[in-house]
């Protein structure tokens, strides 16, 4: 029973995938192989998956309303109230996607943000997931853009979208669609995100399984410190973001925690700002004894090593260099923080982890945080880490 | 033909833009040493040929000899040796100093940079026009008589051996243009050819000492017997009716009213 | 003789500026500079407490190559933007008027999405690249006017920042706040291998442009004076152009782009001096160099953390034009 309402809607999902397609093209342009010959085919399957939409859709509406309604508060101070659990969730976020998958929620996705098919995270994806093996799972936006006409297709009860994005989660809430707007300054913020996802989908349970991994990683991280010889001074640590070898981040950012947590002091602490351009002379007198890389395409732990001013500073003689291995593995804005923690600690104090397999820490803390859905085979390799002096 | 008497000879000269022509197959003599007049209507093609004379235009079809050279085989330094050319009005934008503006009439002789020789000529050049005591001011700041007198002595420091002036003095009020063809007269005493357009056929017969009248882009030639300020003359290029009145040997030039006065 | 004393004045000004731009600055107290100095000189034994190595990275590795860069990316950009309102009859142009600092901010944008293109590399290819299609665009019937020029830089300027900001569009966050960081100017990153690398393109335009600053006072006088003396107009217009795109090229490639610098720079020097080229060239570069050292020497020492230079120049640089403007009338007289 196809109506010709449902055929023109078909037309437009057509029309909107491929322009949606096209785009994602264009966003791969760099990669050698050209869009010709999935692009037919995504479409395609794009249709194949609307009507299986429909079919999940329609059975979800069936379900009997006996439960309490579910009543959640987003990062805007927003009170969401659902009769029942959300179906049919678009993610725009790709940390609050890897929150989802942890929470086992994935099944819910009809859209996700086009930025999950770049290179540097869509491997580890993939390998949780068939539909975007075969990237057909929807994109109906990226981290600043709504495609609205390709978003209201997807028919989604729950839109998770930056908080910041101001326009886009007006023009959705006046089209009745909710929306859960996400802004994080802190890690607690990922804690407080894995709860409200969490009963949102109906999988609290789950949640509270990976908040109590959490806290239990992070008490690890504090017996650590408190295991600390109390002479022993805090190593000045200097984070290099991936901008620019001066680019770093001061008291209020989730960097500080991070170095915190791993027992060192944060050398540009002294600026309040989240992120910070320092002069190279600051670096100079500041003398770090590590400096910590965010994973880094331009630079890596050796070009420091070469660069002129640099090689007076106590961690470039010292060999003391590291660089996080990729943006996938340490993401900050969700649970796998656990691991950048342990990272920086072992290059903070090395002296505490003589022995232990970076590798299998690795494969134990995603293995628990993914369920298992992502095989350490799956992980990338961490070789880039350190410079020898 | 003695190419000392002859400062240009153009010979079948013609130019238009696209199927408009401008100017067809004009032939004629400049002499040297003398003050020639460029006369005609607007539009005859006066200012079109003596841009193509001073090579600010390509020449296309004819040919121009210029003191006995091919002009076709000159340089446009070698040309600029021996023509000057003034354009109609030059619109300052920087206050350049009266002196800097001379000395950029040394161009041609110049590599890079003006020696002091350049810049004595420069000052020479004011000298003999007789505004040296505007050496320093801005350009700008000059009256439009003052401006052109500025600009002929540039054309004077070039060290040319023919000048060609566009219209001097269609932006001077009645005494500036006195005084500025007075100077022009003066520089043919000087071993020096000049050629210049005017619109008014007073002035060129009260300064001029030989004339060529263009009509339709066409040289209009005298017949025997006929003088340039003969009334028969005048109406044939101006097509209009004109009332001659003696002045001297020549005659001064006034159209008829519509009255027939 | 004064004008003498202000155009010598305007000439060695860099000297004092660079000293005092050498000695401020968080790390090292001028102080402690002279402390050092004067043990030096005197060869008196070292002062244990003085820390001699960093003393030395401070003021070689991150001071002189910082200053020496700012010099010439300052000077560069001034002088480049006096050649070319010389060359358009215009002095409200800058060395951007043919798209030369879209075409760069679009080539660095690329640079940053692209890992393994060299971001200053990128970024002074698709400057040239702008200016050329810019000329290229203007060339009508074998000819090139000036107001084509600028009409066709306009379309070009427009085109790169179209393309700028369809790149922005698809970046990532993460890369877009370096592409926000390098469109403002970015001097802090200075190091020898830059300057080295932005050295050869700023000293062969300046120098070539040093070479005919006089013809630029031909070229000034429009393009019937110009042809009228011997020259053609277009072919010295062309060797004006690329040693200008050139220098200015280099430095934007190297620095960012820094705003209204190019432009106020040659007026204040033409206030100071009158407009003779021939000393309006070497001056603009000098006092361009300079001021950009001022500002960037401020901008540094006034916060712990860096201030895009770029956006002090066109602080600075903005109310200064607008009270040009209204003061002294100038604009389009051609």
């Amino acid at each position: 029973m196809r109506s010709t309402g449902n055929t023109f809607s078909s037309i437009a999902v057509a029309l909107a995938l491929a322009a949606r397609v096209a785009r994602t093209a264009v966003h791969r342009a760099p990669s050698p192989s050209g869009p010709g010959p999935w692009l037919g085919g995504a479409v395609l399957l794009g249709l194949l998956l609307l009507e299986a939409g429909y079919a999940v859709s329609s059975s979800a509406g069936t379900r009997a309303n006996t439960e309490e309604p579910i009543v959640v508060t987003d990062f805007r101070n927003r009170e969401l109230v659902f009769d029942q659990p959300v179906e049919r969730i678009v993610c725009l976020i790709e940390s609050s996607l890897s929150n989802l998958y942890m929470l086992g929620a994935e099944d819910r996705l009809v859209g996700i943000s086009t930025n999950v098919y770049q290179e540097s995270v869509f491997p580890y994806y993939a390998a949780m997931d068939q539909r975007i093996r075969d990237r057909i799972l929807p994109t109906p936006g990226n981290w600043d853009f709504v495609n609205h006409e390709s978003l209201m297709v997807l028919q989604p009860d729950l839109v998770i979208i930056w908080a910041q994005q101001e326009e886009a989660i007006q023009t959705l809430e006046e089209r009745g669609i909710p929306v859960f707007g996400v802004f994080m300054t802190e890690f607690a913020d990922i804690h407080r995100q894995i709860e409200a996802l969490g009963r949102l989908t109906g999988t609290e349970d789950r949640a509270r399984e990976l908040l109590a991994l959490a806290d239990g990683e992070l008490e690890r991280a504090r017996q650590r410190l408190a295991l600390l010889d109390d002479a022993e001074a805090l190593p000045r640590a200097y984070f290099m973001w991936a901008q620019g070898p001066l680019q770093t981040a001061g008291k209020n950012s989730t960097v500080q925690e991070l170095l915190e947590l791993a027992g060192a002091t944060n050398v540009a602490a002294g600026s309040p700002r989240e992120q910070l351009v320092v002069n190279l002379e600051n670096i100079l007198i500041w003398d770090p004894e590590v400096i910590i890389m965010w994973a880094n395409e331009r630079l890596d732990p050796a070009d420091v090593r070469q660069m002129a001013g640099w090689r007076g500073v106590s961690a470039v003689r010292n060999g003391r260099v590291h660089e996080l291995p990729d943006v996938f593995s340490c993401d900050f804005w969700t649970l796998k923080y656990l691991f950048t923690v342990e990272l920086v600690s072992r290059w903070c104090h090395p002296e505490h982890f003589a022995g232990d397999d970076l590798y299998a820490v690795r494969a134990a803390l995603f293995d628990q945080l993914y369920q298992g859905k992502l095989p350490a085979a799956e992980l990338p390799p961490l070789t880039r880490t350190s410079a020898q002096p | 033909m003695g190419s000392v008497e002859t400062a240009l000879d153009i010979q079948g000269l013609s130019f238009g833009y696209g199927d408009r022509p401008i100017l067809t197959d004009v032939s004629v003599q400049i002499p040297a040493g003398k003050l020639t007049v460029l006369l005609g209507r607007n539009g005859s093609g006066k200012s079109t040929l003596l841009r193509l004379l001073a090579g600010l235009l390509p020449v296309k079809h004819g040919r121009i000899t210029l003191m006995g050279h091919d002009m076709h085989r000159l340089s446009a330094a070698e040309k600029a040796r021996i023509i000057g050319f003034m354009p109609q009005q030059h619109r300052a934008v920087f206050p350049f100093a009266v002196e800097d503006v001379v000395l950029t009439g040394r161009a041609g002789h110049v590599r890079l940079l003006p020696r002091r020789e350049d810049m004595e000529k420069a000052l020479q050049a004011l000298e003999q026009v007789g505004i040296s005591h505007l050496q320093g001011r801005p350009f700008t700041e000059l009256s439009g008589g003052e401006q052109q007198m500025v600009m002929i002595a540039r054309v004077l420091a070039q060290e040319p051996q023919i000048v060609m002036l566009d219209e001097p003095t269609s932006h001077l009020d009645f005494i500036n243009q006195a005084r500025l063809l007075t100077l022009i007269r003066q520089l043919v005493s000087t071993p020096l050819t000049v050629l210049v357009v005017l619109h008014d056929p007073n002035s060129a017969f009260l300064y001029g000492d030989h004339f060529i009248f263009l009509k339709n882009g066409r040289i209009e030639l005298l017949e025997s017997g006929e003088s340039p300020w003969d009334r028969c003359v005048l109406e044939r290029i101006y097509d209009t009716p004109m009332h001659t009145l003696p002045y001297g040997d020549r005659a001064i030039v006034v159209p008829q009213d519509p009255a027939g006065r | 003789m004064n004008k003498l004393l202000l155009r010598y004045t305007l000439y060695i000004l860099p000297l004092p500026v660079v000293f005092i731009s050498l000695v401020l600055g968080p790390a090292v107290s001028a102080r402690q500079l002279f402390d050092w100095f004067v043990e030096w000189s005197l060869r008196r034994p070292p002062d244990e407490a003085v820390n001699r190595d960093l003393l030395r990275a401070v003021l070689w590795d991150v001071r002189l190559p910082r200053v020496l860069l700012t010099l010439l990316v300052g000077g560069a950009l001034a002088a480049a933007g006096n050649s070319l309102q010389a060359l358009f009859r215009n002095p409200l142009v800058s060395p951007y008027i043919l798209g030369l600092s879209a075409g760069a901010a679009f080539g660095a944008a690329l640079a940053v999405t692209i890992p393994w293109l060299p971001v200053q590399l990128a970024a002074f290819v698709f400057a040239l690249l702008a200016v050329a299609l810019s000329y290229y665009l203007a060339r009508t019937n074998k000819t090139v006017s000036t107001v084509s020029l600028i009409l066709s830089g306009v379309i070009v300027s427009g085109i790169f920042t179209a393309l700028l900001t369809i790149v922005q569009f698809l970046t990532d966050p993460f890369k877009l706040q370096t592409i926000v960081q390098w469109t403002m100017g970015n001097l802090h990153n200075a190091s020898w291998d830059k300057l080295q690398s932005a050295a050869l393109g700023i000293a062969v335009g300046v120098i070539w442009l040093f070479l005919f600053r006089w013809r630029m006072n031909v070229l000034a006088m429009g393009d019937d004076e110009t042809r009228a003396v011997g020259l053609n107009p277009e072919h010295q217009r062309l060797l004006v152009l690329i040693p200008a795109t050139l220098a200015a090229s280099a430095a934007i490639a190297v620095a960012g782009v820094i705003g209204l610098l190019g432009l106020a720079i040659p007026h204040m020097v033409r206030m100071m001096l009158g407009p003779d080229n021939r000393y309006t060239l070497p001056a603009s570069f000098t006092f361009g160099g300079a001021f950009l050292l001022i500002v960037d020497t401020c901008s540094r020492s006034v916060a712990q953390f860096e201030i895009p230079v770029g956006v002090f120049t066109t602080l600075l640089g903005g109310p200064f034009f607008i009270f040009l403007l209204k003061k002294a009338r100038i604009g389009w007289e051609a």
